[in-house]
Formats: structure tokens, sequence, C-alpha cells
């Protein structure tokens, strides 16, 4: 598994980006989950399941079913299978997601590419236990510690938190021992495809206006293009986006300000066409530079 | 797949990569709603002829993101189709195992094989344990000042060697001064005790083998002079009782849950011709059975202290019941999920 930088893309954007082989061999993309998105899953996690025994346990209190005696060993029951048989049966369940991974919408996925086994989900929840439960633990416990014991403690408890900030996929051990990583749930979002916004507006680019620019500049204009201004600032971002493209192509008809969108609707289109088919015959251009480079192809 | 109707009548023709997303768009859509419906009420819910429509559905995308990497430069299209395949690849792809399957499986075949292939890790779980008893025995009966080291307050719960030897067999039996509530407490509380030893047993292994051998032989100290204590006293026979009912489950699930966490830590320590990291997944698999197995039998132990050790009172039963019950889990352990040989 390595880390996956589409071509084009900047590096800020493509850091936590992996790349994902499953069994049809084409690759995927996921977005490796931020320790935050984690953080705030595990804790969603302990405030479920601590919140529901000590619901259960106020219910019951309420409603005199047990003796003292009876709560704390329907307590002690209730702590025991609230903490790994919760993490092991929701992700076998839901497929790799608690219900605070649900909330915040990441999931468990396998390196490897293929299903998560039943293994992998109770391997990493048991190392849990070590990683989560017993520093909490230990936190609460902390008081009652002579000061060398719990220096050494502290001292691991950082280590074993520090796992995942360190290791190249944000795994922590319990990820490691069982092969898998925690990725944001995919949320695909159809937009509209914007050459087919571009009727005939009239703006004819002939092979010398459409050999300048590549692949890179092309989409950056989708993504100016994808969002029409609504400020006056951001129509002067356009038109001076619109103004220094028609000079770097040496595009030599006037450009007024009421038809710079239409001019940059159709430039794209044009510019689309042009670069795929290029890109067909084997040129890629991957940015304004293809010319210096020699072109890739 | 039928071609979408024609986009709002455009002047121009569509460009190759539009018309190439244009034709497919229908069936992209179909799969999202296929999708929206398993993610929300399971694999399960899908029909038939739906199930096979989204296995088609989902080769169809993921060989439509493959040529559209090769001939569209349409970004948004790309990162739609990459989070589509995505989506569809966690259904398509998730567990398919039934709940009771998967259990069965294991009781019958997975922990019973996984015992049998690491009884170099149980044999360093029970070590641990003996020795730990051993040595806290001796060192009672050298100076039973040591008890207080070994033992914690909580867990004493007022049994000391000062304590007369008519209290200590009170708190064998019921019915003595020694009232039934404490032992119920304390009967519970040495059962989430003993889960948590165990389950810390296993996932410390993971650091080179140690800290679970000094846990698990920790225990074994705490066992040792509490035997010492009960037999200086005349008691042995009897404790020997009120230990084994749930304690012949309980100590071996612990000694199982060392062995786990020694399987992990060998793992660290002596890959062979594996590197460290996939040494550690492969062993995990039966360290991680061991464990279950370990869970199993804790759950079991704390039924029979919390329930049976109150109803039997005589030490005979005891006995028998305790050492019983280790008779069935060797039993099963050694016997079931064995090939059959040819």
């Amino acid at each position: 598994m390595k880390t996956y930088a589409p071509t084009g893309l900047p590096a800020w954007e493509a850091r936590g980006l992996l790349r994902h082989t499953p069994p049809e061999s084409v690759p995927i993309t996921f977005r490796l989950s931020t320790l935050g998105a984690r953080f705030g899953a595990q804790t969603l996690d302990i405030l479920i399941t601590y919140g529901g025994v000590l619901l259960a346990i106020i219910g019951l209190t309420w409603a005199g079913a047990f003796s003292w005696n009876g709560l704390i060993t329907f307590y002690a029951l209730l702590t025991f299978f609230m903490r790994v048989p919760y993490y092991i049966l929701s992700e076998l369940v839901w497929n790799g997601r608690t219900l605070g991974k649900r909330m915040v919408g990441i999931r468990v996925i396998s390196l490897d590419g293929r299903r998560l086994t039943p293994h992998q989900i109770v391997a990493r929840n048991l190392m849990k236990e070590v990683e989560v439960f017993l520093p909490l633990a230990t936190l609460f416990g902390a008081s009652t510690m002579d000061i060398w014991l719990g220096g050494a403690l502290s001292a691991w408890m950082i280590a074993t938190l520090l796992v995942p900030v360190f290791s190249k996929l944000n795994q922590r051990l319990g990820d490691m021992v069982a092969g898998t990583m925690v990725v944001d749930n995919p949320r695909p979002v159809l937009l509209p495809d914007l050459s087919a916004q571009a009727a005939a507006r009239g703006y004819e680019f002939r092979a010398e206006h459409l050999d300048i620019y590549g692949r890179y500049e092309l989409q950056t204009l989708e993504a100016i293009l994808r969002e029409p201004p609504k400020s006056p600032e951001a129509r002067k971002r356009v038109s001076e986006v619109a103004q220094t493209i028609r000079k770097r192509i040496s595009y030599d008809e006037d450009l007024p300000e009421s038809r710079e969108w239409d001019f940059l609707l159709e430039f794209y289109r044009q510019q689309r066409e042009y670069l795929e088919s290029r890109h067909l015959f084997g040129d890629a251009r991957e940015n304004k530079f293809h010319a210096a480079t020699g072109g890739q192809g | 797949m039928t071609p979408a109707a024609p986009a709002p009548a455009p002047a121009v023709d569509p460009i190759r990569s539009a018309r190439f997303r244009a034709e497919r768009e229908a069936g992209w859509l179909r799969l999202d709603v296929l999708l929206r419906k398993a993610e929300r009420d399971g694999t399960a819910a899908l029909g038939y002829d739906e199930a096979l429509e989204l296995a088609s559905l989902y080769r169809q995308a993921m060989n439509a993101l493959s040529v559209a990497r090769a001939i569209s430069m349409d970004k948004a299209l790309l990162t739609y189709l990459d989070a589509l395949c995505a989506r569809a690849y966690l259904v398509v792809y998730a567990p398919q195992e039934s709940l009771r399957g998967l259990i069965g499986r294991l009781l019958v075949q997975g922990i019973p094989q996984a015992v049998r292939r690491s009884l170099p890790a149980l044999l360093i779980g029970a070590l641990a344990m003996v020795l730990g008893a051993v040595l806290g025995a001796v060192l009672f009966d050298v100076d039973h000042s040591w008890f207080y080291t070994f033992v914690p307050g909580g867990l004493a719960d007022g049994r000391t060697p000062d304590a007369s030897a008519a209290y200590l067999r009170s708190t064998l039996f019921d019915g003595g001064p020694g009232d039934h509530d404490g032992l119920g407490s304390f009967a519970t509380f040495l059962f989430s005790h003993n889960t948590q030893i165990a389950i810390l047993t296993f996932a410390l292994g993971v650091f080179l083998t140690l800290p679970s051998f000094v846990l698990t032989f920790y225990n074994g100290l705490v066992l040792g002079a509490f035997w010492q204590m009960f037999a200086s006293k005349g008691l042995g026979y009897e404790l020997a009782g009120w230990l084994s009912i749930h304690g012949v489950t309980e100590i071996a699930a612990i000694c199982i849950a060392c062995a786990g966490g020694a399987q992990l830590g060998l793992a660290v320590l002596l890959p062979g011709d594996e590197t460290r990291r996939d040494a550690l997944r492969s062993r995990g698999r039966d360290a991680v059975k061991l464990m279950i197995l370990a869970g199993l039998m804790l759950v079991c132990a704390a039924v029979l202290e919390g329930f049976f050790r109150q109803i039997v009172q005589t030490t005979e039963i005891r006995l028998a019941v305790g050492w019983g019950m280790g008779a069935l889990w060797f039993a099963w352990l050694a016997l079931a999920g064995r090939e059959a040989r040819a």
C-alpha cells in the first residue's frame, strides 16, 4: 500500500489519499481519516456505551428491580459486554463501523483490498483495550500511584498514543496487528458536466490558442467555473482570470466584461476536447510546462 | 444500458467524454439507489434481481472509472466515479458470513485448533502461574508479612494471616459470621478484576512477552500466598474446594490469555523467516482465538463463582464440579475439530 499522489494534484491535496486495489484491479481512492475524526468517534463510542450502562442502571434502580448487590453484579457484567464485545459486534454487523464511527462518517477497511475478516475486527479491538481503556483507567487511578510507577505508566501511555501520529497510515497498534486502516466514508456527488452547458457562444479557438495549457490549468479552471461569482470581488477575480487567459493565449478579439463568463465556459469546453484528444494520441500534457519538458508522451 | 435522453439541445456536439458520461449516467444513478438501500437496510434487504443488478452495475462502474481515467479530464466526474466505486466496493465486499455460522466455526474448529498449535506459548503461561504460586507459598512460609506485599487490601477482604482460623473458615462456607453479601460482591469484583487482568495480559504481550509473563507470575504469587495462608491454619483442603469450583476454569483462562500474549511477544522476539510485522499478523490469528477462549472461560468461571459456589457447600462436590469442568474444557480443546485422517 502506497500513499497515492494522483498526477496533477498539488501536494497538499494529495496528502492522505490512498490507492486501494480491489480484486477488480481498478485502483480506487480512499481518504485517510484525520486523527481528530477518529478521536471524536472514539469519544462518542465511550459516551454511548457508558451512557447506556448508566441509563440502564438508573432505570433499574428506579424500578427497584435489584438489590444493591445485584446492581453491582449487573454493572460488572454490563461494563464487560460494553467494552470489547460492543466494538467487535458493531464492526462485524456494520462492516467496520461502530455507532460513533457512523456518526463521524469514518470506517475501517482492510489493507489488502479484500473484505474485512472477523479476525481482523477482533484483533484490532482487543488491542484497543491496552491503547484506549487502560490509559483511561490509569488516568483515573493515577492519584494512588507512586511517582516511579506513575511516570513509567504515563511514558508508556504517551508512547502508545503517539504511535498513530507517527505511523504512515495513522495506524494504531491494533491496526498494525490486524492489517487494517481507518478511512473516511466515500461520499459521491455527481456534478453536472460543464462542457454540456456551453452552447455555441461565438468563440472559436484555434490549435495555437489551445496548445498553451495542460491538464492542471484545465482542472483549475473547472474548479472556478463550478462556483459562479456572487459578490463583486468574486466577479472581479473571474474577470482577472478571463483577461489573463485571453492575454496568455493571445486571443486577439476584444473581451467585454459581460461576456467573460461565456468566454471561460467556451474556452473550457474546447480546451478539454483538445487536451482529451491529444491525450488519446499519446500526448499527455500535465500542465503548462509540457512544451518545456518536451512532453511526457 | 439505454442511452440517456439527449441533453437540452446543445447547439454544439457534445465532446467525446461528455457522450461517454451521458451514456452511462443512468446506470451510475441506479447503482447509487441500490447502494443507498443496501447501506440503510443491509444487503439482505436486496431482492435476488437487485443483488444481481448491484454486482453487474458495480463492475460496470469500475470499468467506467478505468476508461474515464484514460479519456476524461473532467475532474468532477473522476472524483464522483472514484467515490461511487469505493462505496460500491464497500457494499459488495462486506463480510458475508452469518454471525451464527461464524461462531459455530470458531467453536468447533477455530479455537481447539489454535490451542493445539500454540502449546509452547501455553507452557510459558502455565509456567508463569506455577512459578509464581510456588514462590508466593515459599515466601509466605519464610515471612508472613510478604502476604501484605502481594495481596491488595481490597482483594484480601479481612482474610489476612492475623485472622482467626474460624473467620477464615466462615469465608469459605456460607452461614458463618462472614455475610453472604460481602462474598457476593467479592466474587463480582474478582470477576471483573480477573477479566481485566486477562485482557491486559493478552494485550501487553505485544511488548515482548515480558509484561504478560510478569502479570501472570504476579497472579500466581497472590494465589500461592493465599493458599499457604489457609494451609497454615489447616484449611488447605477446604480452600482447594472453594477455589476449584471456579478457579480451575478461571486460572486456566488467565494462563491461556498469557499464552495469547506470549504468542504476540514471540512473534516480535523470534519472527523466523518473516518480517516482524508479518509474523505479528500471522501469529495474531491464533493469539486472538486464545483470547476469545479465555474470555469465554472467564464468563463460565463467573457463573460458577457467582451461583454454584454459594449453592454447593460441601468441599467434595465443589472439587468434583471444578475439576469436572476442567476435564470438559480439556476434552473439548484436545478433541474437537480434528481433521479426519484417511
